[in-house]
């Protein structure tokens, strides 16, 4: 296409360039003259309807066309029996045009000389298609002396073909090259597009200059009307301009200019005679090899340097298939034999570089070339020449007279030396002029040449073009051929104007087929030498032949998928009728040649005859393309057959069926939960044990922190109730397909709530997510692992029953799987480094040690809270428990209103431990109260722990301190006291154990060792003095025994060592900050707290020592 | 001899331990300076792992839970060092108030039906005197609690009562007492002398007296950062003795095998036929059988077999291997 703009650049640059235009008068007439012929043949040719397009331009034009044309056919078959009658045709159409040339050339207009050729030129293009029809239908046949031979190569090939064909459905044929075929096809297309766009790109320049063009090819529709849109152009032009008055539509208007178009040749170039066959031929050839894509496929592009470093050191002229066709597309090739060449070239390189005989490159070569050989036949030997030249040797070779410009002379007379030396000379020439010949050919483009000599530079081009006529016998031939097919350009039609008179001998066309066939001949004694390298040739055909239905389908299944899976989104695969129809004719066919003939007309006559007119008429409106390929490559014949049940059916009132109620079923339960077995139960039952513990084992800190604390609250325990493990299945669910349910999240949440489980039952109350993640993981993998070494012992290949037998006999042997199902668990034990002790140790050890386990420290943890509970029923107690009365508590004779009220104290009711206690009331526990008092008891009467009842009495109180006793104390105290008194009104003062027991300091408890641990906690305004409080408690120590002393009330000389035995050694406490007096009290044993400083503000006071 | 002092620090004790593991003979310096590297190797692998068990739990120095740790698949090895330890702590607890001067106190209350329940004492090998088994009576034996055990399950501590006997431990002990009855067995007919040798030879320790070489040789201070207590090295100690316990049983067994075959096939070479020859001579004459003096000590190839097939993978191992291909690397195994 690209190559046929830039064959049209003359016109184009004529008509476009807004210099040239005002400057050159004549072209200015002449397009004015143009446009008025044009605009009469366009109202004629609406008129006269679109059938004879053809026949009326060319009665319009030339009258004489028809009569001249009955003489050119007989000589035609006088000169050339051999010729296939279609030829005559061409011929005829040939001598048609050529007469219209002539008729036109020969009508003595000077003044517009140019107009007729212009009328020709408009639509030569719609005659001169006429002989390409035919060819294009078919192989790259193109009218040449070897036609003959070439057609006998393409039947033999067909018939190859077909017989390749028919055996197709013979063999079932895998899909695995099939990829391959596909990624070559893409590799094609890629090469194609990369070609496309370097041209494209290269003709960026040139394409400004024909930018003119688009405009007009744009408002004629949108269609790309192709190469001859160029040729047309004017047509197209002058028809846009007119559009109002031109009485077609749109539509009919592009049928119209595309049926005209569809003729042309897309390599027909103007200028340039022989080009449209050669090229066409030439490009076939490429396609033909570069479609071996099995072999082609290393020559498709330039070799890299990165891939072979040193390739252009050693090849100089590289050469690859995409070049070529970029050459080809860029019209560098001049004849037959520099496109041979060139091919060759490729596989010489190629033999050249690898010249390893092993080299897996060289076979490929080797075999392209022999392909090469093969299809080399099929091109004409056709030199292009340009047309001026072609009509100026013919005019002269006919008149043998070139009287007219001694420039035009000069011009002519050089070429046809050369071209009567039948040799191609000045190779440098052939070289130079490649390169620019893109640009240059023909077409003098004005950037490049001056405008001046632009049409000088046009007749030296062709003389250049002339030099390079080698095969002298064919150019009558082309000459006569191609010269209908491209008009003369524009450009060079005015200095040819005047001597347009064309011998009627051009089409003389002495066409040598002796030596044709000769050459033929040779050639064809090649192609039917079978590839030693081919294995098998049916296989090799069928890869051959269906590679591109292959690539297609290949690409249509690819694109079913997406990312590895079914792609969702992918349109449904529907059957067409045709196919459906050309399956059934492919399982008859495939039938057929299997049954005997008779019995297939008796049997498929019927049907086939009865099918045979609707298939045919379904066919031909569906216009579905037949392909090679067996069914089974389509992928709607790969999906299964629908299940009988879902198939849509309507009962006898047209209602639906429901048939899927058969289908569905209800996934059963239980699948989802840990299956009911011994082991379960016991692990289950553990595992309530261990919850059931635990909530002693609560209740137990529960009491622990009750001794331990000052003031418990409502509340302040959280009850520990854990809920009953149970396990959920999964909802309810339908599924209408056997098998278990494949839902990885839900699979995966089961398997992590066992995991779960065994964690728990191994003794993790909790765990971190991602722990129990990594754990499901490692499980999943380990029973994946499990169940796939089972598959393998499973799967091992049958041995036979017994092994003489199989021998012996051969033929009645039993088979049986080579392990028994035992064997392959475990085997599979084994190999997963389990075995059956290790299992049977750990349901032994782990679950029913575990259980036995659990129970024991069940009760141990319920004693101990009894323990707890009950302290007063403890060893101290005595025999007959009259000891419990001794901790002088009321647990036993108080009574309690806390049922009558609904108290709850403490919550204990809700903690459950009125139960555990056994208490039928919900007062509270003495001894949880009073823990402290009992506590001091106990730590009292350690050694009397096994004495029953008291056997000492308790000392008298001491008498409080009043303002009459004070005197009897000892003189160091006796003004504290006095002071004490004196704030306290004179009231007695008041023992801290009188005290009601909210106000009470608490006491410090001492821990079961017996020693005195740590000071008790203090209020953090107390810490910061502390340490100085320290200091001067030390200091002062001395005064603390004898205030103790003196408070026994005893006398004077009472020292610690007499109450030490009694009493326990309290905690060190501190609790005035700041004052000496309070610090001085570091060893109080609590009877003193109410008589400390009250003005000491900051100190634990106790309120009612202030209030009193 | 000087140079080979500086590796080799164990023989004598090595000696002794092999001769209480049922040894007669005379082990040649070969051998004790092999089973000495083994023990270190040992030593050095489970000081490292327990390392790493105690950086796990965030904790840079181990403690005694992380070395029981490595061994706890062996539940009679686990069971030994627990009473080993238990008795460990008593025999501390009254050096404490022996210490106080209150050993009288300790004497006092000498009950006989717990001296008789400590009867298993005598089963820990480096079990020292006859005054720390009474008077360990009166402190309490204390079961040292181990964090895996199903009583740690729980948040609260309860002491034991007396009446659960867990069966497992009597399991446990079983194999203690299996070994006490070999060890009496061979005493059975030994003289006084003799027997006051064989004790001897069972206070044989790595560690016993000898804190500062055990450290320096097990690398202390290379392998662990920090520096373990008293009772990690007493733990080694033990284990120790175990390791070399073990080895020389198994070595033994590896020997007794080879002269069965080397009998079987009727070939003697060397010192072996010479003495498959003497015990032949001897099983005849049966009557005045010399003690088994006779016999040729263990071998270091002996020992090298014993420690192969000690080292042995356990099927276990390849548990989650399965369809991984390629090699495992496994760590040594722990004897």
């Amino acid at each position: 296409m690209t190559g046929d703009r830039l064959s049209a650049h003359p016109p184009s640059t004529h008509s476009t360039d807004p210099d040239a235009a005002p400057e050159d008068d004549p072209t200015f007439l002449l397009f004015k003259s143009r446009l008025k012929i044009a605009e009469d043949k366009l109202s004629a040719l609406l008129e006269a309807g679109i059938d004879d397009t053809d026949g009326q331009a060319a009665n319009k034009d030339g009258p004489s066309a028809p009569a001249e044309s009955t003489p050119a056919p007989a000589e035609e078959q006088n000169r050339g029996v051999k010729r296939p009658v279609r030829f005559i045709d061409e011929n005829y159409d040939d001598d048609d045009d050529e007469e219209e040339e002539d008729v036109n050339n020969v009508s003595p207009l000077k003044s517009k000389s140019s107009a007729p050729n212009n009328i020709n030129s408009l639509h030569g293009p719609p005659g001169s298609p006429m002989p390409k029809k035919p060819r294009l239908d078919n192989q790259p046949s193109i009218a040449s002396s070897s036609e003959d031979v070439r057609k006998k190569l393409e039947e033999e090939k067909k018939a190859a073909e077909e017989n390749a064909k028919r055996s197709f459905h013979k063999y079932i044929y895998t899909l695995e090259s099939d990829r391959d075929a596909m990624v070559e096809q893409q590799k094609l297309d890629e090469l194609d597009r990369q070609v496309e766009n370097e041209m494209s790109g290269q003709n960026g320049g040139s394409a400004s200059i024909v930018a003119g063009n688009r405009p007009q090819q744009g408002t004629l529709g949108s269609t790309n009307l192709g190469a001859s849109s160029l040729t047309l152009k004017h047509l197209i032009a002058t028809i846009d301009a007119k559009r109002d008055q031109v009485h077609a539509s749109d539509a009919q208007l592009r049928n119209l200019i595309s049926e005209v178009r569809k003729k042309s040749s897309k390599w027909a170039s103007e200028e340039r005679i022989g080009q449209g066959e050669l090229y066409e031929a030439a490009e076939k050839v490429l396609m033909e090899l570069k479609a071996m894509t099995e072999y082609a496929a290393p020559f498709l592009q330039k070799v890299n340097k990165r891939d072979a470093p040193d390739y252009y050191s050693v090849i100089k002229h590289p050469m690859d298939i995409g070049t070529m066709i970029k050459k080809l597309k860029s019209l560098s090739y001049k004849s037959k034999k520099e496109f041979v060449d060139d091919l060759n070239l490729i596989w010489a390189n190629c033999l050249k570089y690898n010249a390893d005989p092993n080299h897996y490159l060289r076979k490929k070569a080797v075999h392209m070339r022999k392909e090469t050989e093969k299809l080399t036949p099929l091109i004409p030997d056709i030199v292009i020449r340009d047309r001026a030249e072609v009509e100026a040797e013919e005019r002269r070779l006919q008149h043998g007279e070139a009287d007219l410009d001694g420039a035009e002379d000069s011009e002519d007379e050089e070429p046809i030396m050369a071209s009567r030396g039948r040799k191609a000379p000045k190779k440098g020439a052939n070289t130079a002029r490649k390169a620019p010949a893109a640009d240059t050919d023909g077409s003098p483009a004005p950037d490049i040449k001056p405008p001046g000599s632009a049409p000088h530079g046009s007749g030296s081009l062709s003389n250049l073009k002339n030099e390079f006529l080698r095969a002298d016998s064919d150019v009558p031939l082309d000459g006569s051929q191609n010269g209908f097919l491209t008009p003369p350009p524009p450009g060079s039609a005015t200095p040819l104007g005047p001597n347009g008179v064309l011998g009627s001998g051009a089409p003389g066309s002495q066409i040598d087929p002796t030596e044709a066939d000769g050459i033929a001949s040779t050639m064809s004694g090649l192609p039917p030498i079978e590839d030693p390298d081919q294995d098998d040739q049916d296989f090799q055909t069928w890869k051959q032949v269906t590679k591109k239905d292959r690539a297609h389908v290949a690409a249509e299944r690819h694109r079913l998928f997406q990312g590895g899976q079914l792609n969702l989104e992918a349109p449904a695969l529907l059957r067409s009728k045709a196919g459906m129809r050309r399956f059934m004719r492919q399982q008859m066919n495939a039938q057929g040649e299997q049954s005997e003939p008779e019995h297939e007309s008796e049997k498929y006559g019927n049907d086939g005859e009865g099918a045979a007119p609707g298939a045919t008429l379904a066919e031909g409106m569906e216009g579905e393309e037949e392909t090679l390929l067996p069914d089974y490559y389509d992928p709607v014949n790969a999906i299964p057959e629908l299940n009988e049940r879902t198939k849509w059916a309507e009962d006898s009132e047209g209602l639906v069926i429901p048939q899927s109620d058969e289908t569905l079923r209800l996934f059963p339960e239980g699948q989802f939960t840990s299956p009911d077995g011994s082991l379960t139960r016991k692990m289950e039952a553990n595992m309530r044990q261990m919850q059931e513990t635990r909530k002693v084992v609560a209740k137990i800190g529960v009491v622990k922190q009750m001794q331990l604390q000052a003031q418990t609250y409502h509340n302040q325990f959280q009850k520990y109730d854990p809920e009953p493990f149970v396990e959920a299945d999964i909802k309810t669910t339908v599924v209408s397909d056997d098998g278990p349910i494949m839902s990885e999240s839900v699979c995966k949440a089961a398997l992590q709530r066992s995991v779960g489980k065994v964690c728990y039952h191994a003794g993790f109350e909790e765990f971190q997510p991602s722990a129990l993640d990594a754990l499901t993981e490692m499980t999943s993998n380990y029973v994946t692992n499990l169940v796939k070494t089972l598959g393998v012992y499973t799967e091992q290949p049958k041995v036979p029953v017994s092994q003489d037998q199989g021998v012996s006999a051969g033929k009645k042997t039993d088979w049986k799987p080579r392990f028994s199902a035992e064997e392959s668990i475990l085997h599979t034990l084994h190999q997963n480094g389990l075995d059956l002790e290790s299992l049977e140790s750990y349901c032994k050890e782990d679950v029913d040690r575990l259980a036995s386990k659990l129970g024991v420290m069940h009760d141990r943890m319920k004693s101990h809270l009894a323990d707890l509970l009950r302290p007063a029923l403890a060893d101290n107690a005595g025999a007959d428990g009259a000891g419990a009365f001794n901790d002088g508590s009321q647990q036993f004779y108080g009574g309690d209103f806390a049922e009558d009220i609904g108290e709850d104290f403490f919550g204990f009711k809700e903690l459950g431990l009125d139960q555990e206690l056994g208490l039928e009331s919900l007062s509270v526990p003495f001894h949880l109260l009073q823990n402290r008092m009992h506590n001091a008891y106990q730590a009292q009467n350690t050694n009397a722990a096994t004495n029953t009842g008291v056997v000492f009495e308790e000392p008298p109180k001491w008498a409080p301190i009043t303002r009459d006793n004070v005197d009897q104390q000892i003189g160091l105290v006796k003004a504290w006291f006095q002071e004490r008194l004196a704030k306290n009104d004179d009231q007695p003062l008041v023992e801290d154990e009188e005290l009601p027991s909210k106000q009470r300091f608490p006491k410090p408890r001492l821990p079961p060792s017996g020693k005195i641990s740590s000071p008790r906690k203090r209020p953090i305004k107390e810490q910061q003095a502390s340490a100085k409080k320290k200091r001067k408690a030390e200091e002062t120590n001395g005064n603390t025994a004898q205030v103790n002393g003196v408070v026994n009330g005893e006398g004077t000389s009472v020292n610690d060592g007499t109450k030490s035995p009694g009493r326990p050694i309290k905690k060190l406490k501190l609790e005035m900050p700041g004052t000496k007096d309070a610090s001085a009290y570091g060893d109080r044993d609590g009877e003193k707290d109410a008589e400390k400083e009250p003005g000491s503000a900051v100190g634990m006071m106790s309120p009612e020592s202030i209030g009193a | 001899m000087a140079e080979k002092d500086k590796t080799v620090k164990y023989r004598t004790e090595i000696q002794q331990m092999m001769f209480v593991s049922g040894e007669t003979g005379e082990p040649s310096v070969e051998t004790t300076t092999m089973i000495e590297g083994i023990v270190q190797q040992q030593v050095i692998e489970m000081l490292s792992q327990a390392t790493s068990t105690a950086a796990r739990r965030g904790v840079r120095s181990i403690s005694t839970d992380d070395l029981i740790f490595l061994i706890r698949h062996d539940k009679a090895k686990v069971s030994r060092l627990r009473t080993f330890l238990s008795w460990k702590d008593v025999r501390k607890n009254v050096k404490d108030s022996d210490d106080k001067g209150g050993g009288a106190d300790a004497a006092d209350i000498d009950d006989p039906s717990l001296v008789a329940g400590a009867g298993p004492g005598p089963g820990g090998p480096n079990m020292p005197g006859d005054a720390a088994k009474k008077s360990g009576a009166a402190n309490k034996k204390a079961k040292v609690g181990l964090p895996w055990e199903v009583a740690s399950l729980y948040a609260e501590q309860v002491p034991e009562r007396d009446d659960e006997e867990d069966e497992e431990e009597e399991e446990m002990n079983f194999a203690t007492l299996q070994r006490l009855k070999n060890a009496d067995e061979r005493t059975k007919n030994m003289t006084r002398e003799e027997y006051v040798h064989w004790s001897d030879c069972r206070q044989a320790s790595f560690t016993f007296r000898k804190g500062k070489r055990f450290r320096e040789w097990a690398g202390f201070g290379i392998v662990t950062d920090s520096k373990p207590n008293d009772d990690i090295v007493d733990i080694l100690g033990f284990l120790t003795f175990e390791i070399v316990q073990t080895l020389t049983e198994e070595a033994l067994k590896v020997k007794e095998s080879e002269d069965q075959w080397r009998k079987d096939i009727g070939q003697g070479t060397g010192e072996g036929g010479e003495k498959e020859e003497s015990r032949k001579r001897k099983r005849e004459s049966g009557l005045f059988d010399p003690p088994e003096e006779a016999r040729t000590p263990v071998q270091p190839r002996h020992v090298q077999e014993a420690f192969r097939r000690l080292q042995h993978r356990d099927n276990k191992g390849r548990a989650m291997k399965n369809f991984t291909r390629g090699t495992h690397r496994v760590p040594l195994k722990l004897i």
